[in-house]
């Protein structure tokens, strides 16, 4: 798994910086615009450290939202199965907001957070929020008749009970969902950091535009890849343990 | 005990027929009953009625004694987290308890008990769900289709040991096997579609039960009639 990953992230970047250097070389662009693959390895050698600690700064902040967008989705939707009004006015709310764009709404949270990590952090949770929410949402307000019928017949359904038997019956639905919001949250961090913030990779990539280093930015997208690749393996590999472990006897 | 529908006409939101229209049945006690009839007409409907999962129906269903209805059907499962046995465990009453191991024996199932329920074949599955309502505290039980997929001898084994086990309570089995409710049940109600009058027959079943003697001729005149009336 972690291979394929990584290996399918090197196609795809080594892919682009062909792209970038045939460009360069067809239309005789000078090293100042697109620097040369001598230029782009020096900048690696001496910026990797440095921009590898960024990368990580970056990680744990999208960790941390796409942590609690996770617990925030969990706790809005098992509210919003409720009743179907609750769900249904949830769910437009979710529609409405989400189709601002983020970058129309930072300014805002910075204005009033600040340029720190709460900015960061709500704008990493925020940008993957939404779809989360609105997984969640249909996974726990759509009834597993065949399994709740005994229990709700019976007297025994209790919210918990509910709840478990849903997470538990679309656990792969779920997991899918988490994985694939993992790179939106890495994404609202850089967004975040570009904007406004004083840290983390999107902060080096800022410096590095206003520098016009493309060589700069060229190294930050290679680390910026290795992380997301690790991080979403990391929760690709939580999700099939954890469907091995509940299917296995 | 007994369970009474009197003049019941009834039709589905936004349907343009009536699923029942002037419909009596009379359940006149406890013991194994059927309701019987082709698909469509209306058995399951019915059976939601009883236990009160549809509402808003004109007419009038009579319970006397009966305190707690419960509806189990084919397609149940059990919750994929544990295993049957666990599941039983959780769930029987500790009233059921006693009645957990004759009932798991009866029904054949001793050897799924340590596996989880999508393990088990169709059949399987069916008893073990079969086994979680029998261990609740019911006055009518109604089976839709509780038994498909399990074997013709296991079914008449487990019929008659339900039938030995809980004489004091009411049971009423949905099935297409003319055979089958011919023999084992007391009353065989037949439900007819809407445009046959009464909508509903009731017959007198052979209510075979376990140690009894046979009698292939009252067996015959009583498939006869279900199929008449029918």
């Amino acid at each position: 798994m972690l291979h394929r990953r990584v290996y399918q992230f090197f196609i795809i970047y080594f892919l682009g910086l062909g792209l970038l250097l045939a460009l360069k070389y067809g239309l005789s662009l000078s090293d100042y615009v697109i620097p040369s693959p001598a230029e782009i390895w020096r900048t690696g050698r001496s910026y990797a450290g440095h921009y590898l600690l960024a990368v990580l700064n970056t990680l744990a902040v999208a960790i941390l939202g796409h942590i609690l967008s996770i617990c925030l989705a969990t706790a809005v939707a098992i509210i919003g199965r409720l009743t179907a009004w609750i769900g249904s006015f949830i769910r437009t709310a979710a529609f409405n907001i989400q189709a601002y764009p983020i970058v129309a709404v930072a300014p805002i949270i910075f204005i009033l957070l600040g340029d720190g990590l709460a900015s960061r952090l709500l704008i990493a949770a925020m940008i993957c929020y939404f779809p989360l929410l609105l997984s969640f949402i249909g996974v726990f307000s759509e009834p597993v008749r065949e399994i709740e019928h005994f229990y709700e017949s019976t007297g025994r359904m209790t919210w918990r009970l509910q709840v478990k038997i849903r997470a538990f019956e679309n656990i792969q639905k779920l997991t899918t969902v988490i994985v694939g919001s993992a790179t939106m949250a890495m994404v609202g961090t850089i967004v975040a950091e570009f904007i406004a913030a004083t840290a983390g990779i999107g902060y080096s990539i800022r410096i590095a535009l206003y520098q016009s280093d493309l060589g700069k930015i060229l190294v930050a997208l290679f680390l910026i890849g290795v992380g997301t690749s690790l991080y979403l393996v990391s929760l690709e590999w939580i999700g099939n343990a954890l469907q091995a472990r509940l299917k296995s006897i | 005990m007994q369970l009474e529908g009197r003049r019941i006409f009834f039709r589905y939101p936004n349907a343009s027929a009536e699923v029942f229209s002037d419909l009596y049945f009379r359940i006149p006690g406890p013991g194994f009953h059927a309701l019987f009839g082709p698909s469509g007409v209306g058995k399951t409907t019915l059976a939601k009625m009883l236990t009160g999962a549809i509402k808003g129906f004109d007419g009038e269903i009579a319970a006397n004694g009966v305190r707690r209805v419960l509806y189990t059907y084919n397609l149940e499962r059990l919750p994929g987290w544990s295993n049957v046995r666990a599941h039983f465990e959780e769930i029987a009453p500790s009233a059921g308890r006693r009645s957990m191991d004759e009932l798991i024996e009866t029904f054949g199932i001793e050897a799924s008990l340590t596996s989880r329920f999508h393990r088990l074949s169709l059949g399987q599955q069916n008893r073990a769900n079969l086994i979680r309502y029998l261990l609740q505290d019911f006055d009518l039980l109604i089976m839709d289709e509780s038994l498909a997929n399990v074997d013709e001898l296991t079914r008449e084994k487990i019929i008659l040991k339900v039938k030995a086990m809980f004489p004091e309570r009411c049971f009423l089995y949905i099935s297409h096997n003319v055979a089958e409710v011919a023999k084992f049940c007391s009353q065989v109600l037949v439900l007819r579609s809407q445009s046959r009058t009464p909508q509903l027959a009731s017959v007198q079943g052979y209510d075979h039960k376990e140690g009894a003697a046979s009698d292939p001729g009252r067996l015959e005149r009583a498939m006869l009639e279900i199929v008449h009336a029918a």
